[in-house]
C-alpha cells in the first residue's frame, strides 16, 4: 500500500496498545494502514472501541503509535507535536472555550500562529459565514444550541485552513433531524473547501451518506475499505456484511460439486453474485440482504413464518429454515398471503448471495 | 439562565435549617465585629487596662497624627507604613503562594481519581499540628545551625551560613507555609472541574503548552485563584506569629502593633481602632477582588453577565 | 513578671481574635492539679515539722477541704508541691493560667472570673489596689507572715503587706559571651552601643517596657520618664542600635544563648541559669546603670469564694521549705527568710539567682509607669519595630 501522490494522508502499519486496569494491554489499533486521497471525504467507521478514535488521535498528535508512520502530503508527522502539524479537529464534545465569545473561540487557532490582526478577523468572518453563523460571532457558547455550537466547532477548525479536518464523531449530540441537515451540510463544506475530511462515526447511515470511501473497523484492525456503495454490495467478511445495513449470515456446505443449504436445499448457481470468492471446500458462511430473500405463499409451503410485520410499505418476516432464521423484506404487494404463523417457499434472488470471510 | 432558576429554590422548604449557623455568626462573628467598633470610639479606661464610656475620635486621629518627642503635633506616617507593610508582606505571599500552587494543583488534578484523594489528604496534613508549632519548626529549620545551612556548608557549597532566620525572608518562607494550602485547595477544585479536553482542543489549534496554561487553563481555574488569593491575603494580613518568630520582631505586622495595644501599651481604643482599619481595608480588597474579577468575566460577555443579573 | 518556661507572647490570642486567625496550640486553660513530674527534692517532711507548730495562731482559719481556684503565670509552680498541699491539707487546687498582667487584669476587670488566689507582678499590685479589685487579707499577720524578708517588707506597691504575699523575684539583665566580645561588658550603654563587637548577634526581649526601662537607664534618664526629650535621645539611641539587633523575641531566648547562636541577649536571671547550664562561658550582668527587679505576688481578688483557703495557701507558701522547693522548680529567688537552706546548692550559689551583696544597691523595682510614659514608650517602641 505505498502512497500514491494525490495522498493527503497515508498511515502505514501503525499500532497502538493502552494498559488496562487489570494490568494487562489492550491493543486499539493493531498493524493499520490506510490511504486517504487528497480532497476526499473519509469516513472511518465502527462499532465503539474498535479504535476508529485512537486513530484519528493519532493523526491529530493527541496520542503518539506505539510503531508505525503516519504522513501529511508525504511528510512524516508522527514525530511531530500536536501544536506544530496542519490537521485541526471537530472535536465530539466540541471542546468550544466557555470564557470566549464565538469570535475569539474561532481566532484561537489564528492568533496561535500569529497571524496579522486583519487576516484573522477576515479569516473569522469568512469561516463563520461558511458555517451561517454571522452576526453571533459576540456570543458566548453557553448562549448558543447544539447545532449551533457544532458550527462554531466546524469555523474554528477551518479558520486554520488544515491539510487535513478531522472530524470524531461530530453529530452524535445532535437529534435525528438536525443531524440529516448537517450530514448535508458537512458534505456541502467538504466540497467547498475542497479540504480533505476524515470523519469518525458508529453510524452507517451516516458514513453511508457523507464519505467517498468508507474504512469499516473492527477489533483495531480496518476490515474493509472502498466505496460506501462497494462495501454495501460486495462485504468482504461477515462482521462488515452485519454491520453495514442487515444481512443473514447462511452456513454453506459444498455438496458434489455444488453447495447447500442445510435445510433448504441445493443452491443454484444463479443465486451467486458474479464476482462472490469461490466456495471451496467444506464448510463457509454466505451472507444475503433480506431484501434478496424472496417469500411465496402456500399452505403446503415447507418453511413456517415465525412473524410478518407490516413497516411502510414493507413486510418484514422472519421465516424459520431448518436450525436458522432468515430475515425476509418485500413490498407489501408481493406479500399476498403471508402472515405470522403461515407458510411459505422461499427463493433467493439471482445474483444476491456472496461468500463472506466468517 | 438555567442556573437562575434553581438557586432561589434549593433548599427553600427547610430555611429553618439554616437559623443555628446564622445564630453562630451572629453571635460570635457578628457581635465581636461590633465590640470592637465600638471600643474604637470610647476613651482609654484609668491605668489603660480596658475603655471608659465616653465617646471619642481620639483612636482615629491617633492613627495619622502624632505629637513628636519635641511636642509639635502632625501628620504621623507610622501606622500607615505598618499598614503597607502588611498588606505587601500579604501580597508578596499571595502571589508566592499563587504561583507555587498553580502546578501543584493541576498536577494533582492530572492524576488519576484515586491518587487525588490521597494527594489532596497530604496537603492537608500540615492542618494537623498547631501554627504555633509548625512556625516553630521553621525556627529551627531556617537557623544558622539548622538543616539546611548545616547542609550547605557540610557539602562545602557554602564556607559560612547565609543568615536567614530573621530576616523578611523567613517571614515570607513562613507566611507561605502556612498558607499555601489555602491556595492549592480552592485552584485544585476548580482545576478538577476543568475538562481537559479543552486543553487538547487547544494543542490542536496550534497553542504550545505556555499558551495553553495561559489562555486555557488559567482562565478556567480562575473563580479557584480569586478564592485562593483572598483565603490567603487575608488571613497573612493578620499574620502574628511568622514576624514575631521567623522575622525576629524587627518588622511589625498590623497583628504584633495591635497585640501591644491590648498587652503592654494599654491602649485598647486605639488597638480597637487599628483593628477597624484591618477590617477596611480587607473590605477594599474583597471590593478590588470582586471589582477585578466581573471586569474580567465581563469582557467580550456583556449579555451572559446580563442573563446572569 | 517573666517566667522562662513555655511563655507565650502575651495578646497572642487577643490579637488572633481580632484580626480573624484561628489555630493556635494551648495556652493556659483550667487543669485539676495531678500528675507531672519535677525535679524537685523531697523537702516535705521537714516542711510539714516546720509549719505546723506555728500553726493556727489566733483566730487563722484551720483546713476544712474545699477547693481553691489559682490562678498562676504558665509553668510557674511545681505540679508536685500543689500534689503535696492537697495532701495535706484536703484542699482540692484548681489551677488556670494567663501569660501577661494585662492578661489577667482584663481578665479580672471583666468580672465573672472566679479565682481565690491570683500573682500579679509588683506594679500590678499597686494597680489592682488602686482599682479596688484586691482583698486586704493581711499576709504580714499571717502565722508565716514572719518570714517575710525585711527588704520585701514595706515594699512600694504594699507598704505592710496588706494585701499581697512574696513569691519569687528577679532581675533583667544581660547575659553575654565574653570569649566572643573579646571584652567586658558592664553597662547598659554597652549593650546599646551601635559598634558593640556582638553586633550582629545581639538579641533582645520583645518587652517594650523592659527595653525602654534600659535604653532610657543607658541614656542617663530614669525609667518611666515624661521628659519627652530623654525619650528623643532613646530614639536615636535605638535607631543606631537596631541594625546590629539580630531578633526581638521572648522566646526561645536559652535556647539562642546556650547554642551561642546569639553572643549578647537582654535576658531574664531563671533563663540565665538554664542558658549558662548548657554554656558554662556565658555571663550574666548587672548593669551599672541600674536593673530592674521585679517581683510576683500572691494576693486575693475581691470576688473570691474561698477566702479561707486562699490564707492557708498563701500561708502554706510562705513556710520557708514549701517556697524553697517552689524556687528550686522556677529557679527563681524567693521573698522568704529560710528558704535558702531548701534550695539546692547550685542555685544558692549562683550569682544570677541571688544578688550578690555588691550589686544589690543597682537592683530596685521599678514602679509601674504613668499612662504618659506608657504611651511615650509605645510610640518609641512602635517605630523601633516598624
Amino acid at each position: 500500500m505505498a502512497a500514491t501522490e494525490a495522498s493527503a494522508l497515508s498511515i502505514r502499519n501503525v499500532s497502538k496498545a493502552f494498559p488496562t486496569p487489570e494490568g494487562g494491554e489492550v491493543k486499539a489499533l493493531d498493524d493499520v494502514s490506510l490511504d486517504v486521497a487528497d480532497g476526499s471525504f473519509m469516513v472511518l467507521l465502527g462499532p465503539s472501541g474498535c479504535g476508529k478514535t485512537t486513530l484519528l488521535r493519532c493523526i491529530a498528535g493527541l496520542e503518539s503509535p506505539d510503531s508505525g508512520e503516519i504522513d501529511l502530503k508525504g511528510t512524516r508527522i508522527d514525530d511531530v507535536p500536536v501544536w506544530k502539524r496542519r490537521v485541526n479537529t471537530v472535536f465530539q464534545s466540541y471542546a468550544l472555550f466557555p470564557h470566549m465569545t464565538v469570535t475569539q473561540n474561532v481566532a484561537f487557532g489564528l492568533q496561535m500562529d500569529k497571524l496579522p490582526k486583519g487576516e484573522i478577523a477576515q479569516k473569522v468572518d469568512r469561516s463563520l459565514e461558511l458555517v451561517r453563523l454571522t452576526g453571533l460571532g459576540g456570543r458566548r457558547p453557553s448562549q448558543l444550541s447544539g447545532g449551533q455550537q457544532q458550527r462554531v466547532a466546524l469555523a474554528r477548525a477551518l479558520a486554520k485552513e488544515p491539510e487535513v479536518l478531522l472530524l470524531d464523531e461530530p453529530l452524535s449530540a445532535l437529534d435525528l433531524k438536525l443531524r440529516r441537515g448537517m450530514q448535508l451540510e458537512l458534505k456541502r463544506l467538504q466540497q467547498e473547501t475542497h479540504i480533505t475530511f476524515v470523519l469518525v462515526t458508529h453510524d452507517q447511515d451516516e458514513a453511508m451518506s457523507m464519505g467517498d470511501r468508507v474504512a469499516v473497523f473492527n477489533e483495531g484492525r480496518i476490515v474493509q475499505v472502498g466505496e460506501p456503495r462497494e462495501v454495501y454490495l460486495r462485504p468482504r467478511t461477515r462482521f462488515v456484511a452485519d454491520f453495514i445495513g442487515e444481512a443473514n449470515i447462511v452456513d454453506v456446505i459444498t455438496e458434489g460439486g455444488g453447495a447447500a443449504i442445510t435445510g433448504w436445499g441445493a443452491i443454484p448457481g444463479e443465486s451467486w453474485a458474479a464476482d462472490s470468492p469461490a466456495i471451496g471446500d467444506g464448510r463457509r458462511v454466505a451472507a444475503v440482504r433480506p431484501e434478496d430473500v424472496m417469500l411465496t405463499a402456500g399452505g403446503d409451503g415447507r418453511f413456517p413464518i415465525i412473524d410478518a410485520t407490516f413497516i411502510g410499505g414493507d413486510l418484514h418476516a422472519v421465516v424459520q429454515v431448518g436450525d436458522m432464521t432468515l430475515a425476509a423484506r418485500q413490498p407489501a404487494a408481493d406479500a399476498t398471503g403471508l402472515s405470522t404463523g403461515g407458510r411459505c417457499d422461499v427463493a433467493f434472488r439471482a445474483g444476491s448471495l456472496r461468500i463472506v470471510e466468517d | 439562565m438555567a442556573r437562575r432558576s434553581t438557586s432561589g429554590r434549593a433548599g427553600q422548604g427547610t430555611w429553618w435549617a439554616g437559623l443555628p449557623g446564622l445564630a453562630y455568626l451572629v453571635a460570635l462573628v457578628l457581635a465581636p465585629l461590633v465590640i470592637i467598633v465600638i471600643f474604637s470610639f470610647l476613651s482609654r479606661a484609668k491605668l489603660g487596662v480596658g475603655v471608659k464610656w465616653e465617646f471619642t475620635v481620639q483612636p482615629y486621629v491617633e492613627l495619622f497624627y502624632s505629637e513628636s518627642l519635641s511636642g509639635e503635633r502632625s501628620f504621623d506616617p507610622t501606622y500607615l507604613q505598618i499598614f503597607f507593610n502588611s498588606v505587601v508582606y500579604s501580597l508578596i505571599t499571595a502571589l508566592v503562594c499563587l504561583v507555587l500552587s498553580i502546578p501543584i494543583a493541576l498536577w494533582i488534578a492530572t492524576r488519576p481519581p484515586k491518587w487525588r484523594t490521597l494527594l489532596v489528604f497530604l496537603v492537608t496534613i500540615p492542618f494537623w499540628t498547631s501554627l504555633l508549632i509548625r512556625t516553630y519548626a521553621f525556627v529551627i529549620i531556617l537557623n544558622d545551625n539548622g538543616p539546611i545551612n548545616g547542609a550547605l556548608t557540610g557539602l562545602g557549597i557554602l564556607s559560612e551560613p547565609i543568615p536567614m532566620l530573621y530576616t523578611p525572608f523567613a517571614t515570607i518562607v513562613g507566611l507561605v507555609y502556612s498558607f499555601l494550602p489555602f491556595m492549592i485547595l480552592p485552584i485544585y477544585a476548580s482545576a478538577e472541574r476543568f475538562d481537559f479536553r479543552l486543553a487538547e482542543a487547544a494543542y490542536d489549534l496550534g497553542a504550545t503548552k505556555g499558551r495553553v496554561l495561559m489562555r486555557i487553563v488559567l482562565p478556567a481555574v480562575r473563580p479557584g485563584i480569586i478564592a485562593g488569593l483572598i483565603l490567603v491575603f487575608i488571613p497573612a494580613l493578620g499574620s502574628f506569629l511568622a514576624p514575631e518568630l521567623l522575622g525576629g520582631g524587627k518588622t511589625s505586622m498590623i497583628a504584633n502593633v495591635i497585640a501591644a495595644q491590648f498587652g503592654a501599651s494599654r491602649n485598647w481604643p486605639f488597638g480597637a481602632a487599628l483593628s477597624v482599619m484591618v477590617l477596611v481595608i480587607v473590605m477594599l480588597a474583597l471590593v478590588a477582588f470582586a471589582v477585578v474579577a466581573r471586569r474580567s468575566s465581563r469582557r467580550g460577555s456583556q449579555q451572559s453577565l446580563e442573563s446572569l443579573l | 513578671m517573666k517566667r522562662w518556661k513555655n511563655r507565650r507572647q502575651s495578646g497572642i490570642l487577643l490579637a488572633l481574635g481580632l484580626t480573624g486567625i484561628m489555630a493556635l496550640s494551648a495556652c493556659g486553660g483550667e487543669t485539676t492539679v495531678g500528675g507531672g513530674a519535677s525535679s524537685a527534692p523531697a523537702s516535705s517532711a521537714a516542711g510539714s515539722e516546720a509549719a505546723s507548730p506555728e500553726a493556727p495562731a489566733g483566730d487563722f482559719p484551720t483546713p476544712n477541704g474545699g477547693e481553691l481556684n489559682l490562678y498562676n503565670w504558665t509553668d510557674y509552680i511545681s505540679p508536685d508541691l500543689l500534689k503535696r498541699f492537697e495532701s495535706e491539707t484536703g484542699i482540692t487546687v484548681n489551677l488556670d493560667n494567663f501569660d501577661s498582667n494585662e492578661t489577667m487584669l482584663a481578665k479580672l476587670q471583666a468580672g465573672g472570673a472566679n479565682y481565690d488566689v491570683i500573682v500579679p507582678s509588683d506594679y500590678m499590685v499597686a494597680q489592682m489596689i488602686e482599682l479596688g479589685l484586691l482583698q486586704e487579707v493581711d499576709p504580714a499577720s499571717f502565722p508565716n507572715g514572719q518570714y517575710i524578708k525585711p527588704e520585701f517588707m514595706d515594699v512600694y506597691f504594699d507598704p505592710g503587706r496588706k494585701y499581697s504575699a512574696p513569691y519569687m523575684y528577679g532581675t533583667t539583665g544581660i547575659a553575654y559571651d565574653p570569649t566572643k566580645t573579646g571584652g567586658e561588658i558592664t553597662s547598659w550603654a554597652a549593650f546599646f552601643d551601635a559598634n558593640s563587637p556582638a553586633a550582629g548577634k545581639i538579641g533582645t526581649l520583645n518587652d517594650q517596657v523592659e527595653v525602654i526601662h534600659a535604653a532610657l537607664r543607658a541614656t542617663g534618664a530614669q525609667p518611666c520618664s515624661t521628659n519627652r526629650e530623654d525619650y528623643v535621645k532613646v530614639e536615636e539611641l535605638l535607631a543606631g542600635w537596631k541594625p546590629g539587633v539580630a531578633v526581638i523575641n521572648s522566646d526561645g531566648v536559652i535556647g539562642r544563648m546556650a547554642s551561642g547562636e546569639q553572643t549578647m541577649h537582654m535576658m531574664w536571671n531563671g533563663a540565665f541559669t538554664r542558658a549558662q547550664a548548657d554554656n558554662p562561658n556565658l555571663q550574666y550582668v548587672y548593669p551599672a546603670e541600674g536593673i530592674t527587679l521585679w517581683s510576683d505576688n500572691f494576693a486575693v481578688p475581691v470576688g473570691a469564694q474561698n477566702v479561707d483557703n486562699a490564707k492557708i495557701f498563701i500561708n502554706w507558701m510562705m513556710d520557708p521549705a514549701n517556697i524553697g522547693e517552689a524556687t528550686n522548680f522556677v529557679g527563681y529567688d524567693n521573698g522568704i527568710t529560710g528558704s535558702s537552706e531548701f534550695m539546692t546548692a547550685d542555685l544558692g550559689a549562683n550569682p544570677a539567682v541571688v544578688i550578690p551583696d555588691e550589686f544589690k544597691a543597682l537592683a530596685a523595682p521599678v514602679p509601674g509607669c504613668s499612662v504618659e510614659a506608657i504611651d511615650l514608650y509605645d510610640q518609641v517602641w512602635t517605630n523601633f519595630k516598624k
